[in-house]
């Protein structure tokens, strides 16, 4: 009886003790960054833009896999070579109740150049000349050019009410006073590198969102944030650290997300006449530079191990990477055979290239900008080692490596770089593209890079507007950039989640944005 | 007095003008913060646009003059990520670390004293050897692995704490502070006793070091042969002899925990100033950078001073002179 009672008092104990779980309208997320402002025109960040997504909608939406979707435009055509016509959602309110039109997509266009900082968002804008409002439901952009990547630089365009004013600036944002949008969440408080909290937005034009109250946790540190999930202070956790994927995976109180992430793992040779830090062999500088030599730019790609990359080094958070864009992309080209190794044959190029005994030569690459940055640099030391180079190998804080990248300083880097609009112009046109600051073209090819056959196409391709026939020349430009190793990929990067088991759906998404709306109660 | 005060002064004036320009001139070296910053997709022309709008094309000199010019109209210049003051950002952190500091270095105090003199009183017993031992564990462990360590045990095994981040705020007479609530301190006791381990070494310490001589020292000596009880020698004439060093470093270690109490603001995620100014590092937030050191030095600064102030009050030997 007594037996009976206690079990029963147990019962209810433990069902009063998992209702509020049951119940809960609340998420909390465990995030490695966050914004910087609440202004959504002020900065290009990545975290920024996921973080205010929930507040403002994009005139143009992306999918899991970065290929465009409706966001606030429904449609979009070009009707001829300088002009886009975007159609606008009809029946969207702001948070305030104000209804939203194209007078607000015109608004929020031209207060970005006005309000923008360091990082700016004129980038997006760059190719709008002028813009025409035709009617409430219609946008004309006339643009400087043709510009066939307009809607690809519109997913960031966050539309912002046209009420609020030129004068407004990022502490009229922070404070929530000018925090209005049109997305699934209200904007309730903010602090720099803290906690962002969110409400429920009942309009919403998408449906209302499974979580009522949202908080965004800004946990930089790796171990941390891992502390706040498993103390479960935090609901889930995105970014989880390679050393701990594994022992995650295997405890049965969590759940694992992994997905591609639009990361790669550059090597960029410099082909210059004269390389920046000079090539050595046996102590004595060489004639020319040898990487101008494709049989060497082969032999070091030939040299690459990229199993053992992803299984050994990464932990099997990788995919070895055969060019500069993931799979699915927008002119990724599905004729590339995957890069193999073969370092039989990478001596005997090398050897044919005139340097049987190898060289000396200075590698640089970040240790902090993404996960396995250090390790990787490290890992590709010692395999062209095995080649009999002898490579000194160096890891720098982003803070010292990008200001001497830019001044061209170093003869072979290795960074990340991400195609974060998932299509090729982005990539090809800032690091592959011959150097031209006129035409903005070549800003992040450090490295010397020219080739015409592969600017001719690319740049045809740039002035195409019918999309299938534009995929097919950025596939070409691929197989041209890779067949002369203008730059080495190694390997696309991945991205961990976690959560407490059983409790949360979440379809993860190759940009790594973690959106609340998007993760529902199991 | 009045002599004195304006002596360290003007001292203080000219550490803060050396220190701005070090700063300034270090930070210039790194490099170009738009490089850092700028999205990889910007245009050559954005990016002189930038570069011209922040005035980094100007000669260092002109930029150092516009820096001072400023600072001396009260403005320590805007963030460049936040876009906000730089002075409102920090005091926006502040309570934050001042909070996480007063607990710690009154919990280093409040049990290292004591216990320094304990052990310094009766140096052969057992429990002396057992907070020797313990001091030295606390200031040669390193913090983010004790850290690391606290977290384990309290918030992931036992689940009593919070694993970090601060807690809720509330009021105390015309202060917002985290310390007026019970959720507030749940908050807080695991990173300042994180922070306090390695005052609370140094302290045991430096006040055992201190008490063992003075238990030699014929004044104590004196005092005893007056058939004067052990709690009056202690308390009354040791401590107040011992009281010099363990107030200087007291003073140093106060002031260096609250501009860089960077790695248990990290491990704990605790959204104090440390952690601000590494972030801004990492960055090139350049105004942050510069501005947060320059204030930095005045803290030492009073720091310094105040405690030189006490030397006159705990010793009267010590006279405080005009420009000295």
């Amino acid at each position: 009886m007594l037996k009976t009672t206690l079990r029963s008092g147990v019962a209810v104990l433990a069902v009063l003790a998992a209702a509020p779980m049951a119940l809960s309208q609340d998420l909390s997320l465990g995030l490695r960054a966050g914004p910087d402002s609440i202004d959504p025109h002020w900065s290009t960040l990545g975290s920024q833009a996921e973080a205010l997504r929930h507040v403002f909608d994009t005139l143009v939406d992306v999918d899991e896999t970065l290929q465009l979707m409706p966001g606030l435009a429904v449609s979009w055509t070009a009707i001829d070579d300088t002009t886009w016509e975007f159609k606008m959602r009809e029946g969207v309110r702001f948070h305030d109740g104000t209804d939203f039109d194209a007078e607000d997509v015109k608004f929020s266009i031209e207060r970005i150049p006005v309000v923008t900082g360091p990082m700016p968002m004129t980038l997006y804008t760059k190719y709008v000349d002028s813009v025409e409002v035709v009617d409430p439901t219609t946008l004309r952009i006339k643009t400087k050019g043709m510009a066939p990547s307009l809607p690809n630089d519109f997913t960031r365009l966050f539309v912002v009410p046209s009420e609020t004013g030129m004068d407004a600036r990022n502490e009229e944002f922070n404070s929530g006073a000018k925090a209005i949008g049109t997305g699934p969440y209200t904007f309730i408080s903010w602090v720099p590198k803290g906690d962002l909290v969110l409400k429920r937005f009942d309009g919403y034009w998408g449906g209302a969102p499974a979580w009522e109250n949202v908080t965004r946790k800004e946990i930089p540190d790796d171990a941390a944030r891992v502390a706040a999930l498993k103390s479960g202070q935090v609901d889930m956790i995105n970014y989880v650290p390679a050393t701990d994927y594994l022992s995650m995976k295997n405890d049965s109180s969590l759940d694992t997300f992994v997905s591609d992430s639009v990361y790669i793992l550059n090597i960029a040779p410099s082909v210059k006449d004269v390389e920046p830090q000079p090539i050595k062999v046996n102590g004595v500088e060489v004639d020319g530079n040898p990487l101008q030599d494709l049989r060497v730019r082969k032999a070091l790609d030939l040299a690459i191990n990229r199993d053992v990359l992803v299984n050994v080094v990464l932990e099997g958070l990788g995919t070895p990477a055969n060019q500069l864009m993931p799979a699915g992309f927008f002119g990724f080209s599905a004729d590339l055979p995957a890069a193999p190794y073969d370092i039989e044959q990478a001596k005997a190029l090398l050897t044919e290239a005139g340097y049987p005994d190898g060289f000396e030569i200075d590698f640089t690459c970040t240790n902090n900008r993404v996960p396995g940055d250090a390790v990787v640099c490290e890992a590709l030391a010692q395999m062209w080692s095995r080649l009999g180079l002898k490579v000194n190998a160096q890891a720098l804080n982003g803070t010292v490596y990008f200001p001497a990248a830019a001044r061209e300083e170093f003869t072979m880097t290795m960074s990340a770089w991400g195609t974060l609009t998932g299509e090729a112009a982005y990539t090809y046109g800032a690091l592959v593209h011959t150097k031209d600051p006129e035409k903005g073209f070549g800003n992040f090819n450090r490295s010397g890079y020219s080739n015409a056959e592969f600017d001719r196409v690319f740049g045809e391709g740039s002035q195409t507007l019918d999309p299938e026939a534009r995929r097919k020349l950025y596939e070409q430009a691929s197989v041209i950039a890779m067949e002369d190793r203008a730059l080495i990929p190694t390997v696309v990067l991945q991205s961990v989640w976690a959560s407490k088991a059983g409790m949360l759906n979440l379809t993860p998404r190759i940009d790594q944005e973690t959106r609340a709306y998007a993760i529902t109660p199991k | 007095m009045f002599g004195y005060l304006v002596g360290r002064l003007s001292q203080a004036v000219v550490v803060v003008f050396v220190m701005s320009v070090i700063v300034f001139v270090g930070v210039y070296a790194i490099g170009n913060p738009i490089d850092v910053m700028i999205d990889p997709g910007a245009t050559a022309e954005i990016r002189e646009n930038l570069i011209r709008q922040y005035g980094l094309d100007q000669p260092l000199w002109r930029q150092y003059f516009t820096f001072v010019g400023n600072v001396f109209q009260g403005d320590l210049g805007r963030s460049m990520v936040y876009n906000i003051s730089v002075t409102s950002l920090v005091f926006s952190r502040l309570p934050a670390t001042l909070e996480l500091v007063l607990v710690s270095v009154t919990i280093a105090a409040v049990i290292g004293i004591p216990a320094g003199l304990y052990a310094g009183y009766r140096p052969n017993s057992i429990a002396a050897k057992l907070i020797m031992a313990l001091s030295v564990l606390g200031f040669s462990v390193p913090t983010f692995w004790i850290g690391m360590l606290l977290i384990m045990a309290f918030a992931v095994e036992l689940g009593w704490l919070p694993s970090g981040g601060r807690g809720e705020v509330g009021n105390f007479l015309w202060f917002q502070t985290s310390l007026a609530t019970t959720n507030g301190w749940s908050h807080v006791i695991l990173p300042a006793i994180n922070l306090s381990l390695f005052k609370l070494g140094l302290l045991i310490r430096l006040t055992r070091a201190g008490m063992v001589e003075a238990m030699g020292a014929e004044y104590v000596r004196f005092a005893r042969a007056q058939g004067l009880p052990d709690r009056q020698i202690v308390f009354s004439h040791i401590l107040r002899n011992i009281s010099i060093p363990v107030v200087t470093v007291f003073g140093l270690e106060l002031g260096s925990t609250l501009a860089f109490a960077v790695v248990t603001e990290t491990v704990f995620n605790w959204p104090g100033i440390g952690k601000l100014i590494i972030d801004s590092i990492l960055q090139l937030d350049r105004p942050v950078m510069v501005s947060y050191l320059v204030m930095v030095v005045i803290l030492f600064v009073i720091i310094n001073l105040t405690v030189d102030l006490i030397y006159a009050r705990l010793d009267p030997r010590v006279r405080l002179k005009g420009g000295s």
